[in-house]
């Protein structure tokens, strides 16, 4: 009776939900998107070179494709992971928590409808967006374009399959978040193992198999198909797990998600962080790394305060910055080398690090009151405080060149990465601590201010760590020095950094919270 | 946390914690916790902000797991089924399904708990704690003081052996506290283990017996007279 009731009650919600849409409010949205698609997929098409692959990387892919798609299925499945050991991947309700959870009825029954409905979105998704790499791929690489579509969307199938298959493991055997970190990073190792002795043991390899099969054909078949069987495994293994989900972390989630999506909705972005922060358990720490040497009167307490801030960070924050640094320097080599595409890539990854980086300053914004109080200029205040998130931002910078270069990059685009690294830690640093300043309510009435308004920072970024570049690669193809071409683009940048921070100063400065 | 109790000899245990301690990142919020609670108790349970009680209630429902301990419902362990059968828990922070009425509400907990006819009585409740206009209503139209009543009336609408309720009578009317008060005496009467998380006097002095906790232990277990209660906070 009470599982009856349970489907009924879910039923009659889904059906009062679908009533209340607007249906045309709904085909609006899908024609947008279509449109919007289209669009983007004809950019990525143009951008896209149709020329055939050479012999050499070809014969790269297929000896190393399945390990290096299988470090990405490793980390995925260790952020998975992690997530599950703080409860991912489900977001229950506070009401389903009261009302179900603590009802007398199996909670496997009650949770294993909202994991499969999680679990086939992101499929579906991954399906799609993988078809439509296939779609890329095939004319570059040879095999039959119905093979590399297939095969392709079924690894993106798999993928987030894996990953949140892995957390609902992770979260309904309760893994203590150090287990499931190991666990998560022994994949990776094995991963790696496979990656360096050509080998293919790991299970996140031999799902790699599956995309690159259409390359390596024959034995490679069963290969994919053990990989196949892993991920439907896991999938199984984490959908049985699901009812031992602790409540208390399912509690917490479902208030923390709940402002999540609100905060997102108004693209508060400095909120988004600082709830994903709470989401992770990200504390800083009670004893620093490091701790400075108290100063009786110290010459740059902003500056100190900042380092401060930092020397806190939890490990799991460094190791993701750091982490953001390595994959933003391996993305660039990749575009370098002729994915021009991927060029869009660093700025939006090394941003996110750069939000993590603003946070002594945003603290400041966090508490206008506080910041008013102190016998400074509220602009040199925000300035100041720019100065230990640039510094820190080319700290990240300098591991993204040096990570390009171990990745085969050469000696001239080492040197790219060197003029690039003050004036574009400079924009991020800026475009970051625009994007934490940003009042999400200034345009309520005009949404589509507050979109560019949120948009800007981020576009900012993404020309900020790919037009250099992209520059300077394209004078080398040309005959021109790569480093000169870099050099007069990274002067523009300087000029928007140096604006955005006086810009920034001067916003926070209009804004009054104690009255004079 | 083990996976057995103690074979419940007193049938009218209701209620059994033993050695029941709770940590939050080394931060002690309850430590070695010893409570028994019979049928028919009314327990007003007391003690300064931050004391442990509702860490204590939401052990005892299941939500929070022990660190050390056991605690039992109806001789088992809190959070099993049979457990869930028998507690109800009212939360201090009311919480609702935004697209359900307060009647849909009534009747889905009620299903959820094996009754199949849960009209009269959720008709009853609702006329008594005044509600019984908004049973149509969502809970988005309902004042904090409703959603109080709202949240009462979800756990007194199922059968239960134990009620737990974490500061029930706030943001309550004068008129609706003397519904609660009668209320709360018919579960007891019923055979029920009331324990109520209170700061109010007028509380305490109905229950049959008092609790007392700070810093995690057990304080004060005894009637409950002014006089000692009184004591206890001052010390």
């Amino acid at each position: 009776m009470q599982t009856a009731a349970l489907g009924e009650m879910r039923s009659a919600r889904r059906r009062r939900f679908v009533e209340r849409l607007d249906v045309m409010e709904v085909l609006y949205r899908v024609y947008v998107a279509a449109i919007f698609g289209a669009i983007a997929l004809a950019v990525i098409g143009g951008w896209v070179e149709e020329a055939p692959a050479t012999a050499r990387a070809i014969g790269d892919m297929r000896d190393h494709g399945p390990a290096v798609l299988g470090l990405a299925v490793a980390l995925a499945v260790l952020m998975g992971l992690r997530s599950g050991a703080r409860g991912g991947p489900l977001a229950i309700e506070a009401a389903e928590v009261q009302y179900v959870l603590l009802a007398p009825i199996d909670r496997g029954v009650a949770l294993r409808p909202a994991a499969l409905r999680q679990l086939r979105i992101a499929v579906l998704a991954g399906t799609v967006l993988g078809a439509v790499v296939g779609n890329f791929v095939f004319r570059r690489l040879p095999g039959s374009p119905v093979e590399w579509i297939a095969c392709l969307a079924l690894f993106g199938a798999l993928l987030p399959l894996c990953v949140l298959s892995a957390a609902l493991l992770a979260s309904g055997r309760r893994l203590e978040p150090i287990v499931a970190t190991t666990i998560g990073a022994g994949l990776l190792a094995w991963t790696l193992a496979d990656l360096l002795f050509g080998s293919t043991t790991s299970p996140a390899t031999l799902v790699g198999e599956v995309a690159t099969l259409p390359l390596r054909g024959g034995g490679a078949v069963a290969l994919a198909g053990l990989g196949l069987a892993i991920a439907l495994v896991l999938a199984w293994s984490g959908l049985r797990a699901v009812g031992h989900v602790a409540l208390e972390a399912a509690r917490r989630r479902a208030a923390l998600t709940a402002e999540l999506r609100f905060s997102a909705s108004v693209q508060d972005l400095r909120t988004v962080v600082l709830l994903r922060r709470q989401l992770a358990s990200e504390r800083p720490r009670r004893r620093p790394w490091i701790r400075l040497r108290t100063a009786v009167s110290p010459r740059h307490p902003v500056w100190r305060r900042g380092w401060q801030s930092f020397l806190r960070w939890p490990l799991a924050r460094l190791t993701r910055v750091a982490a953001i640094g390595v994959a933003a320097g391996a993305v660039t080599a990749a575009a370098w080398n002729g994915i021009s595409l991927l060029f869009v890539l660093p700025g939006a990854l090394l941003m996110v690090a750069a939000l993590d980086l603003v946070e002594p300053l945003a603290q400041e914004v966090d508490h206008p009151t506080r910041r008013e109080l102190l016998p400074v200029p509220v602009a040199s205040l925000i300035q100041r405080h720019l100065v230990p998130s640039f510094a820190a931002m080319a700290s990240v910078l300098l591991i993204g060149t040096l990570t390009a270069l171990a990745f085969g990059a050469s000696a001239t685009a080492a040197g790219v990465g060197a003029v690039m690294l003050f004036p574009t830690a400079l924009v991020l640093a800026c475009c970051a601590a625009f994007s934490a300043t940003n009042d999400p309510y200034a345009y309520v009435l005009t949404p589509q201010l507050g979109y560019a308004q949120s948009a800007a920072p981020i576009v900012i970024a993404v020309a900020a760590a790919g037009i250099p570049a992209l520059v300077a690669r394209e004078a080398m193809r040309h005959g021109g020095s790569a480093i000169s071409a870099a050099a007069g683009t990274e002067v523009v940048m300087l000029a928007v950094g140096i604006a955005m921070a006086w810009w920034i100063g001067k916003r926070l400065a209009g804004e009054v919270a104690v009255a004079s | 946390m083990t996976n057995k109790v103690q074979p419940q000899t007193d049938s009218n245990l209701i209620l059994a914690a033993r050695g029941l301690g709770r940590r939050y990142d080394g931060f002690m919020a309850l430590g070695s916790f010893n409570l028994e609670l019979r049928a028919g108790e009314l327990v007003a349970l007391v003690g300064p902000n931050g004391a442990g009680k509702t860490t204590f209630l939401t052990l005892a429902a299941g939500l929070l797991e022990p660190s050390s301990g056991t605690i039992a419902i109806a001789g088992e362990l809190a959070g099993t089924i049979p457990a869930r059968r028998a507690l109800s828990y009212l939360p201090d922070t009311p919480v609702f399904y935004e697209d359900l009425s307060l009647g849909e509400h009534l009747a889905y907990v009620a299903a959820l708990h094996g009754v199949a006819d849960e009209g009269a009585r959720a008709d009853q409740l609702l006329e008594r704690l005044g509600l019984g206009e908004w049973e149509d209503s969502l809970p988005s139209e309902f004042s904090h003081g409703m959603r109080q009543k709202a949240s009462i009336a979800l756990a007194l609408v199922r059968p239960f052996s134990a009620l737990l309720a974490d500061e029930p009578f706030d943001g309550l009317d004068p008129p609706s506290r003397d519904v609660l008060f009668e209320l709360l005496a018919e579960a007891r009467q019923g055979g029920a283990a009331v324990v109520v998380s209170t700061h109010r006097p007028d509380v305490i002095g109905a229950a049959s017996r008092c609790v007392g906790i700070r810093d995690g232990r057990l304080a004060y277990d005894g009637p409950p007279e002014a006089e000692a209660i009184g004591e206890f906070f001052e010390r």
